[in-house]
């Protein structure tokens, strides 16, 4: 697992900081199809390589954050607060 | 309403400062922390605040985006707590936690020493300057830090915490003494 986690608000900072909620995915619309919120809620890729997760700053700023990491090298992409999250339904 | 008396002990009441040439330890007196809650993590909302508050920056210590923690060593009125919860409302919720967070000074030329052993927190001073606060594990104790001089810092822990992480601190500064 990666050790070090960029917060966007408190600079690098250990993992032990952190608790980890899974896989940040984009939310589908309200009334979005049976299948679509299935999806959404039981199943998940478990790729090899980039992946977006929530990470939760429990012993710093509290703050939910979008952590990107590789799977395969435990690269630390960037981090960036979920308030700043762009994604949009596609 | 009812309205009882009730008896204050401070958490580490019973702690003398341990002082060395290297690291000083002190408790602080059990005034008040505020916490100051706001929907706006904007510059503009904690200049403000700071602004009718009429305080500096290590009175009104940052926590993270849109929340702030105001400090002092003498205990608040509850006149003197309404007249800061109106000044402030407009700006943010203030939650008092003066009964629940405790303050430890930690100072000398081995303060940083001391405290990078417990935490990963980057203490330098260029990163780290007077008056720069932050949130980080010490040790397994989440601990509000604030940098009160070059070479002193406060810490803030949840008062069921206090004991248990002075006695880690007074572990952590044996060899500096």
């Amino acid at each position: 697992m990666a050790s070090l986690i960029p917060c966007p608000h408190c600079g690098q900072r250990p993992r032990e900081e952190f608790t980890v909620k899974g896989a940040a995915l984009v939310r589908p619309a309200a009334d979005a199809g049976r299948n679509a919120w299935l999806d959404y809620v039981y199943l998940r890729d478990n790729p090899r390589g980039r992946y977006d997760e929530h990470w939760h700053h429990t012993s710093g700023c509290r703050r939910w954050l979008v952590v990107t990491r590789d799977t395969a090298t435990h690269e630390i992409e960037g981090a960036r607060d979920t308030a700043a999250r762009t994604e949009t339904v596609e | 309403m009812s309205v009882s008396a009730i008896e204050h002990r401070a958490a580490l009441g019973g702690k003398a400062p341990l002082i060395s040439t290297g690291v000083t330890l002190r408790t602080l007196p059990e005034g008040h922390v505020l916490h100051l809650l706001s929907a706006s993590a904007d510059s503009d909302v904690s200049a403000t605040i700071s602004a009718v508050l009429g305080c500096d920056a290590l009175t009104k210590r940052s926590v993270s985006p849109g929340q702030w923690f105001v400090v002092g060593d003498e205990p608040l009125s509850a006149a003197a707590l309404a007249d800061i919860v109106k000044k402030v409302k407009p700006h943010a919720e203030v939650v008092d936690q003066s009964h629940g967070r405790v303050r430890i000074a930690i100072a000398g030329a081995k303060a940083t020493s001391v405290l990078a052993k417990g935490t990963a927190a980057d203490l330098a001073l260029n990163v780290f300057p007077v008056g720069h606060a932050t949130t980080t594990l010490i040790g397994h104790i989440a601990t509000h830090i604030t940098r009160v001089s070059e070479d002193g810092f406060e810490l803030m822990v949840l008062r069921g915490f206090a004991e248990s992480l002075w006695e880690e601190l007074a572990e952590l500064s044996v060899e500096f003494r």
